[in-house]
């Protein structure tokens, strides 16, 4: 069966002409619908890099390889394009909006979402009645959702809060970029049952995370090693425990 | 024309010496001369003259002509307001005014003090009578609830001026909007606002013009004790649009809000510029400006507060102008200024100008909003705080004004 996201021999920079650093150097990775791989990696391996190049974030230029969603390039396309395709990012440092409420901010980007593939905008009632149950699940007080995006959240709720537009959202390909960051043990726990609930044969999610406490939540289907702009190693779950045992040098120096 | 009459402005432009052939034709009046001389002493305002290097009416008006565009339509509502309409030639009014609300027109000029400061405001006073139009229209307030004063500067012409005197008595209350809508070629309306202890004032100014018309709104407030003025500017500029507004806290306690917002686009020009005094100790000024720029437009902002020594202590004032660039080619001018002689006062300031945020504009668009809706998006919740103390009536439209600019 044809992958959901195939990755294959990507490599990007960052950075202007002269400066420009690579970050990814011929990165390739599979990862089947219905299947969630967790990314683990030091830091500076190029884990939060992939997630931007995957989404469209300016700044990152692919100079080689590429990447399809469900057989389709996604590297030219403008990052609302993608997000129309069904990719979702949950941010490692969730963004501040001023003056834009939770509510209207994910309506919107819905109603934007279904405008771009052709479908009908939700009703308002629906999308209360939905942002109630989604809200309800995450322990999310409603007086929250009335509140401009992620201004005065504390860390958890930030995280909480990406979860809420993940699940009204209902993405097809998950990318969770250092989730558990930030997050004390509750407020992981509500995080990783928001993201099982979302777990579907016809979903995907790429996990990125620097420790394995996350993994002990979210299961994952087979973990990669990220090291240096290219995954050296993958494994089953039980390859981020020997990480969190041997650390990424002894692993590492394995894999070299 | 007369070598007297073009002698009163140095090498005169077209449109100066039309204005000087307006003047000739008005009848004598030792006030209105008074006025347009001190109009007459630097004419036009231009770039050489400190306050106004930036927004440059000599340059920009060489002649006096009907613009090619027709007024804009007015977004704000008449219903329930009391609704008074200018335009070049004309004036109207209703029929009947309630208790509490008496209106003067007249047919000659009332003493304007300080005019030398404000050359526009001058000019408005010195031609306003033209037509069926008063040379000054004066209210009284007494009431505590009047209904919303409504003016609507609109029409086709070369030029339209107005001068209106409001006198707030002690205790009542005034909610005015006030529409300039565009179809002139010169616009100049001087507004007069004398406060009275407790006396209350909510101003909303919606400004909306083309690109080849000039306007300057001139206002200037005293404000007496425990008075009370908040002011909301939505302004879209036009070739050249001045909004000026000066006020002076002159009896202790009074306060004042002064909250301006500009969109300026491509060929638009739109200067917010005000003056506060704080003549008296313990008032209080909060002024925000927030602007917006696209490619090829331009903002201006001069702000000043001035705190004299003996008059101004325990003043507490606080001045921020923030404004987005948001493409390559926009200008802003900020210009903040805080003179302060008294010891034992309150005053800050902020100055910001800057693009929209790179990482706030990435999570929109991750999130599927196309990249227009986004900026729109992140522009007009920039924009509505400064436009939040409008009076309920009106602020809706005002957002919504800003909203559809903003996404076309």
């Amino acid at each position: 069966m044809r992958p959901m996201l195939k990755i294959t021999d990507l490599s990007a920079t960052v950075g202007e002409d002269s400066e420009a650093k690579t970050i990814l150097n011929g990165l390739s990775l599979d990862v089947p619908a219905g299947e969630v791989h967790a990314i683990m990696g030091p830091n500076g391996a190029g884990k939060s890099t992939l997630s931007y190049v995957l989404t469209g974030r300016s700044g990152y230029e692919v100079t080689g390889g590429g990447a399809t969603l469900n057989g389709e390039d996604i590297l030219g396309m403008d990052p609302e394009d993608r997000a129309a395709k069904g990719m979702f990012l949950s941010f490692q440092y969730p963004v501040e909006i001023p003056g834009v409420p939770v509510m209207t901010f994910v309506r919107t980007a819905m109603n934007a979402q279904r405008k771009a593939r052709g479908e009908a905008e939700i009703s308002a009632p629906d999308f209360i009645k939905k942002s109630r149950e989604v809200a309800g699940m995450l322990n999310l007080d409603a007086e929250m959702l009335k509140r401009p995006v992620n201004v005065g959240f504390s860390g958890g709720e930030k995280k909480r809060l990406e979860i809420y537009q993940m699940m009204m959202l209902e993405p097809k390909f998950l990318i969770l970029d250092e989730t558990d960051s930030g997050l004390d043990i509750d407020a992981l726990k509500t995080v990783a049952d928001g993201v099982n609930a979302m777990r579907d044969p016809s979903r995907g999610m790429l996990v990125i995370t620097h420790y394995q406490r996350l993994l002990d939540y979210i299961k994952p289907d087979k973990v990669h090693v990220l090291a240096k702009g290219r995954i050296i190693k993958t494994g089953e779950a039980d390859l981020a425990l020997r990480l969190e045992k041997e650390g990424y040098d002894g692993v590492l120096g394995e894999a070299a | 024309m007369s070598t007297a009459l073009r002698d009163f402005i140095k090498n005169p432009t077209a449109a100066e010496l039309e204005l000087v052939a307006r003047y000739g034709m008005q009848p004598e009046d030792a006030r209105r001369e008074r006025a347009f001389l001190a109009f007459a002493e630097t004419g036009l305002p231009h770039r050489r003259m400190e306050a106004w290097k930036w927004t440059d009416f000599k340059a920009a008006l060489k002649v006096l002509e009907t613009p090619a565009a027709v007024s804009a339509k007015d977004p704000l509502p008449h219903d329930g307001a009391l609704v008074f309409r200018f335009t070049p030639k004309g004036f109207e009014a209703p029929a009947k005014l309630p208790d509490g609300i008496r209106m003067v027109a007249q047919p000659s000029v009332q003493a304007f003090p300080g005019a030398e400061d404000v050359p526009m405001g001058a000019l408005a006073a010195a031609l306003a009578g033209s037509g069926k139009r008063p040379a000054t229209l004066t209210f009284e307030i007494t009431s505590g609830d009047a209904p919303r004063l409504h003016f609507v500067f609109e029409g086709a012409g070369e030029a339209s001026f107005a001068r209106i005197i409001f006198l707030v008595r002690s205790g009542a209350s005034l909610t005015l909007t006030e529409s300039y809508l565009g179809g002139s070629g010169l616009t100049s309306a001087v507004l007069e606002f004398d406060m009275e202890k407790d006396a209350k004032l909510n101003r909303t100014i919606f400004q909306r013009g083309a690109s080849d018309e000039a306007l300057a709104v001139t206002a200037i407030a005293h404000l007496g004790a425990e008075a009370e003025m908040t002011q909301t500017t939505l302004a879209f500029g036009a070739k050249v649009a001045r909004m000026e507004t000066r006020v002076v806290h002159q009896a202790s306690g009074s306060k004042l809000n002064l909250n301006a917002a500009y969109l300026s686009g491509m060929g638009f020009h739109a200067d917010i510029t005000t003056n506060v005094r704080h003549g008296a100790p313990s008032c209080v000024t909060r002024q925000l400006t927030k602007g917006a720029v696209l490619d090829g437009g331009t903002g201006v902002f001069q702000g000043k507060f001035f705190v004299p020594r003996k008059t101004g202590q325990h003043t507490d004032a606080d001045m921020q102008h923030q404004a987005l660039l948001l493409e390559d080619g926009a200008q802003v001018f900020a210009k903040p200024e805080l003179e302060i002689y008294a010891d034992d006062v309150e005053c800050a300031h902020g100055n910001t100008c800057g693009a929209l945020d790179d990482a706030q504009m990435f999570y929109l668009r991750q999130r599927g909003i196309p990249e227009t809706q986004a900026r729109a998006m992140l522009t007009e919740a920039f924009i509505a705080e400064a436009l939040g103390m409008a009076d309920e009536a009106v602020r809706d439209v005002l957002l919504a004004e800003a909203q559809t600019w903003l996404s076309s």
